[in-house]
């Protein structure tokens, strides 16, 4: 009877404990998930331009990215902004023998000028000379021609070129006549088609320097960033491509640098043998390429971990039907 | 007994699951998830003062790209001789994690027999993070840049010494250092080599067009010695060879002013055509008087001609 | 007096056109309202929607706006020239016509620039054309002419309305409305057709008509220069300017071939509008048709035989997606009107008219294939994975506007017939009055003999 007894408190007791301790595991993991969940909920509200910083109390803070004064005190204004910054003729020299599609260039410019998926300042296109050649991947910012056909053609004179070489667009002043974008040969201008949520954050005032907020019914396109030139800091594109293949610099110093190296502009076009694109339509560009030459990377890595619709864009360039054909894509 | 192991175990569940669960909450914020990385510095500056550095970063232990600087927290600067600390200064991180102390030159400091100074920084341990501390030993080396066109040329000559406890000018040996113009985004090396015996010379490798003013910023940098640690230098030299352009172009397609012959030939286009207009207009007011000048005569049978 | 009893019986003659509204002129403009009105809803929609709701997109950003825009420009210029070559004839059968053509004139300057102002992105600051204009820019000189064309020939239509509303004022035959008569009264600035009053209407006009083919020609020359002077492939052509001349012409003779068979047909003027009338402008639209074929030949031959990459992608552009448009517009466009009006037995009212018809499409096509395959083959290739930004299509809203502008045409043609007869009756008279007076010296002479 008493083993009995025992054997059954015994069970009572493994019952009870068996029980404990479900409870207390869904205790702790529902509790887990609902914190987890809870701060992912924070996680959430606190997205856009945000630092971590840890306290010395051991706290983890979130701070406005805006706080730590990115940009210069003084706002460039629209009248400002048509005055270049003094003594100054930027040129840019993009490396294509170095280029594989990292797309880092293009997704850094998408991010801090606020566009969205579609809406490029830098593209990469995928050109192929001729049959013989292979393709090269081709960064194409706009090239802020020292002739500029989208200038001559402004009826308002919103898109202006400034003594520093820089050709900018004041959204407050254009009406959206498009002739601009019929008149450019390199397709380097967009039009902003209809209104978007972004338009209406008024936080940060507009400059043409920075075109943000940008503005429906107007046009926009690559501007090199003139708002970190002020500061001394290269482009958003330069600083972003993981190879350096987009040199930046003044060409009256003569130096042009992609971080971290800087070579003499003139050396640079003279030894790799640099060249416009479309030279001859007279528009003095000011981006020069330095000829897919000895390239460190095969043409076919700018496809790998390339999106679906990404490389859907290329099916026109007789090479990548070839390797369609052949299922390396 | 029974009850006792019951309620026991009861509780002890119902308290475990609490400590876990503040864990499970505490994770997102708590220090102990991080390990710190304290890294101290010491460059000497082109006006020969003496900065201090320390960079204090967290590293989250699971993520590797979590990384949040360590912000306000306060950082002492000592001198140390024979383990005496001489607090130099202190500063607070920054929101970079960086905290930094500038010394003037004119500083004195306490060396040790070999004639290092010794430098100490610390963080104090508060409840959530532990002391921190990182000593670095530097020797004081007066890096010396000269600019000087020698029989026409450019030439740069760099001298390093250290001055020793009684005041005597010993030359330097072995210090590699790197020489660079400086460009409006980064700067350009011109040449790279090792002091010997106190002075290196070398000339400038080609011309530069240097600023809007003709002046060039050339800079040495002794980059992380074991002895001397960082030390720059930089003066300004008037060898730059800028032109600026003549004339820039002012009336052209693309300028804010139009080829003056666009002006002309729009102002006489338009002046002889709306002239022709108003004139046009004018004649027909004419007609209009014309006819209240008939009407107010008597009318007249007139035949029409 | 023998010509105020004339005008009385002008006035009597078409009076009924200007009182009368039968219940077909009241369904057709029933019809055209409510074509208009779609119009304007899809108007509003895209003004509060913005340019999305079109088919333009990054590189199409000119469609089936600028390409009205032209077209109806083109009618307009081409309409303020014959009605200037016309004024110099001292011809009777020309009365009929001038006053046809020069209301086509006016009215196609009028809707056409609407349509840019369609495809302009940010309405509320249209005005900043005129705060900081550029002169370099050839849309500053577009707009200029444009308004400067627009006044001319509303000028120069007014100064031949004066006389016709004289007429209208004096006579007491018509029954219309008081605030009508009114209106003529007031619109006549006292005309009383004395001869000093003549003599200085004579000399106004046809200063005004030389001026008005001067304009016409500056102003269309303008245009082709939007599109010649950039350095688009298909665009940056010499023969542009001359091109645009010359199709201006060709389609602004049809749209008066089809208006005189029209308003000959239904107000029964068949005494007035002859077919020696027709004839001679199937002749005109017969040399305009061969020189445009020529010019257009000229342009695409050149493009192929040197076959420039630029050049040989916008034409397989042509040849590919818009074969059909191409075949019609520049084959077919010039073929059919050429067989038409070469072959003495198939120059009948009807078949000119149907031939007139035929042009009108194909050159209307002919403006879009120049305005939108350009725009589709640049020179950087499109690398875009989107349909709508690799061809143009335009949407309801588009067509729906373009519909409108051509109802409006069409009503305010009604509306102004209704208001003053279509034949110019001053014109006759006049040419009476010139008879009487040839007459006169005939007999003078032969009764001195």
């Amino acid at each position: 009877m008493k083993n009995d007894q025992i054997e059954k408190g015994e069970t009572n007791r493994r019952k009870f404990l068996k029980l404990g301790l479900l409870t207390s595991v869904t205790a702790i993991a529902s509790t887990s998930i609902i914190t987890n969940l809870a701060a992912q909920e924070e996680e959430k509200e606190a997205t856009g331009e945000v630092i971590r910083l840890l306290t010395p109390d051991g706290k983890i803070v979130e701070v406005n990215a805006s706080n730590m004064n990115k940009y210069p005190e003084a706002l460039i204004t629209p009248e400002e902004s048509r005055i270049g910054i003094p003594d100054r003729k930027f040129v840019m020299v993009i490396d294509l023998a170095k280029c594989k599609n990292a797309r880092k260039c293009v997704e850094s410019c998408q991010k801090e000028h606020k566009l969205d998926d579609h809406e490029e300042f830098m593209k990469v296109q995928l050109i192929q000379n001729n049959k013989e050649s292979k393709p090269y991947w081709f960064p194409k910012p706009c090239f802020h021609c020292d002739e500029p056909p989208c200038v001559t053609v402004c009826p308002t004179g919103a898109t202006f070129k400034r003594d520093d070489g820089i050709v900018l667009i004041d959204n407050e002043r254009c009406i959206g006549c498009k002739f601009c974008i019929t008149s450019c040969p390199y397709s380097a201008r967009q039009f902003n088609w209809g209104h978007k949520d972004k338009f209406d954050d008024k936080s940060v005032p507009y400059s043409p320097e920075t075109q943000v907020p940008a503005a429906e019914g107007t046009v926009m396109k690559c501007d090199f960033c003139p708002d970190l030139l002020r500061q001394g800091l290269l482009p958003h594109c330069a600083q972003a491509c993981p190879e350096g293949v987009i040199y930046f610099g003044d060409k009256n110093e003569d130096l042009v640098t992609n971080g971290q190296e800087t070579f003499s502009f003139s050396k640079l076009i003279n030894d790799r043998g640099g060249y416009r694109h479309l030279e001859h339509l007279g528009t003095q560009p000011n981006v020069y390429y330095l000829p897919a030459v000895d390239r460190l990377y095969p043409v076919e890595s700018g496809f790998e971990d390339l999106d679906e619709e990404i490389i859907d864009r290329y099916k026109n360039v007789p090479y990548v039907q070839d390797l369609k054909k052949q299922g390396k894509i | 007994m029974k009850s006792n192991l019951y309620n026991h175990t009861f509780f002890i569940s119902i308290i475990v699951a609490l400590l876990v669960n503040i864990n499970c909450i505490a994770q997102q914020n708590d220090a102990s998830n991080y390990r710190t990385r304290f890294g101290f510095k010491t460059v000497k500056q082109a006006d020969n003062s003496r900065l201090l550095e320390v960079s204090f970063i967290a590293l989250n232990k699971e993520d590797r790209k979590d990384k949040p600087p360590v912000y306000g927290a306060e950082i002492q600067f000592f001198n140390i001789l024979n383990d005496e600390e001489i607090l130099l200064g202190s500063s607070k991180t920054s929101q970079e994690g960086i905290a930094q102390l500038i010394l003037p030159e004119n500083q004195k400091y306490s060396t040790d027999g070999e004639g290092y100074i010794n430098l100490r920084a610390r963080f104090n341990s508060t409840d959530a993070l532990s002391e921190e501390e990182a000593d670095l030993m530097v020797k004081d080396l007066h890096l010396d840049l000269n600019l000087a066109e020698i029989d026409s040329v450019k030439t740069v000559t760099l001298t390093a010494f250290t001055i020793d406890s009684l005041g005597f000018k010993t030359p330097a040996s072995y210090v590699y250092l790197t020489t660079y113009v400086k460009a409006m985004f980064s700067k350009k090396i011109i040449n790279e080599g090792s002091i010997s015996d106190g002075a290196y010379t070398f000339t400038m490798p080609q011309s530069f067009a240097g600023n809007p003013k003709g002046n060039l910023t050339i800079v040495s940098i002794v980059d992380d010695n074991d002895e001397y640690g960082n030390i720059i230098q930089e003066k300004t030299v008037h060898w730059g060879t800028f032109n600026k352009p003549l004339k820039q172009d002012k009336n052209m397609l693309w300028t804010k002013a139009a080829p003056i012959w666009m002006y002309v030939v729009l102002t006489i286009l338009l002046l002889g055509i709306w002239v022709n207009y108003v004139y046009t207009i004018a004649n027909l007011f004419k007609i209009k008087k014309d006819g209240d000048n008939l009407s107010s005569e008597p009318k007249k049978n007139y035949s029409v001609n | 007096m023998e010509l105020n009893n004339r005008k009385r019986e002008l006035v009597k003659e078409f009076s009924p056109m200007l009182e009368k509204t039968s219940l077909l002129t009241k369904i057709w403009i029933g019809t055209l309202i409510s074509i208009i009105s779609v119009g304007i809803y899809a108007f509003v929609i895209q003004f509060k929607e913005g340019h999305i709701v079109t088919g333009m997109r990054d590189n199409v950003v000119w469609g089936l706006y600028i390409v009205n825009f032209i077209f109806f420009v083109c009618l307009s210029y081409s309409g303020a020239f014959i009605s200037g070559i016309l004024h110099f004839f001292r011809t009777p059968w020309k009365n009929s016509v001038t006053r046809i053509v020069e209301i086509i004139t006016v009215l196609s300057i009028t809707i056409g620039p609407i349509f840019i102002l369609l495809c302009i992105g940010r309405l509320d600051r249209l005005y900043y054309l005129f705060l900081y204009p550029r002169i370099q820019s050839p849309i500053t000189w577009d707009i200029i002419a444009i308004i400067t064309d627009l006044v001319g020939c509303f000028i120069y239509l007014y100064l031949t309305f004066i006389p016709d509303f004289a007429i209208l004022r004096d006579s007491p035959d018509l029954k219309l409305p008081g605030w009508r008569k009114k209106l003529y009264k007031y619109l006549a600035i006292n005309f009383q057709d004395t001869p000093d009053q003549r003599k200085r209407l004579h000399k106004t006009t046809s200063i005004m008509s030389k001026m008005v083919i001067a304009m016409a020609l500056v102003a269309y020359t303008v245009l082709a220069w939007i599109f010649s002077l950039t350095l688009q492939p298909g665009w940056n052509s010499t023969i542009f300017a001359p091109d645009f001349i010359v199709a201006g012409l060709y389609s602004g003779v049809s749209v008066i071939i089809i208006a005189m068979y029209l308003i000959r047909k239904y107000f029964k003027l068949e005494k007035y509008i002859v077919k020696s009338h027709f004839i001679m402008a199937a002749m005109v639209l017969l040399v305009l048709s061969l020189l445009l074929g020529y010019f257009t030949f000229s342009d695409y031959f050149a493009k192929w035989f040197s076959h420039k990459v630029a050049d040989t992608d916008l034409l397989h552009t042509l040849f590919g997606h818009y074969f059909w448009q191409f075949i019609l517009a520049n084959y077919i466009g010039f073929a059919i009107p050429l067989v038409i009006l070469s072959i003495k037995k198939l120059r009948t009212i009807k078949l000119i008219t149907f031939a007139a018809l035929i042009a009108v499409i194909a050159l209307w096509l002919n403006r879009y294939l120049i305005v939108v395959p350009t725009l589709e083959t640049p020179y950087l290739p499109i690398q875009d994975t989107r349909e709508e930004f690799i061809h143009y299509t335009a949407t309801w809203i588009e067509w729906s506007l373009s519909f409108a502008g051509i109802a409006a045409f069409f009503l305010f043609f009604t509306l102004l017939i209704k208001f003053i007869p279509i034949i110019s009756m001053s014109g006759i008279i006049e040419d009476e009055r010139r008879q009487i007076k040839a007459n006169k010296k005939a007999n003078k002479s032969i009764s001195s003999k």
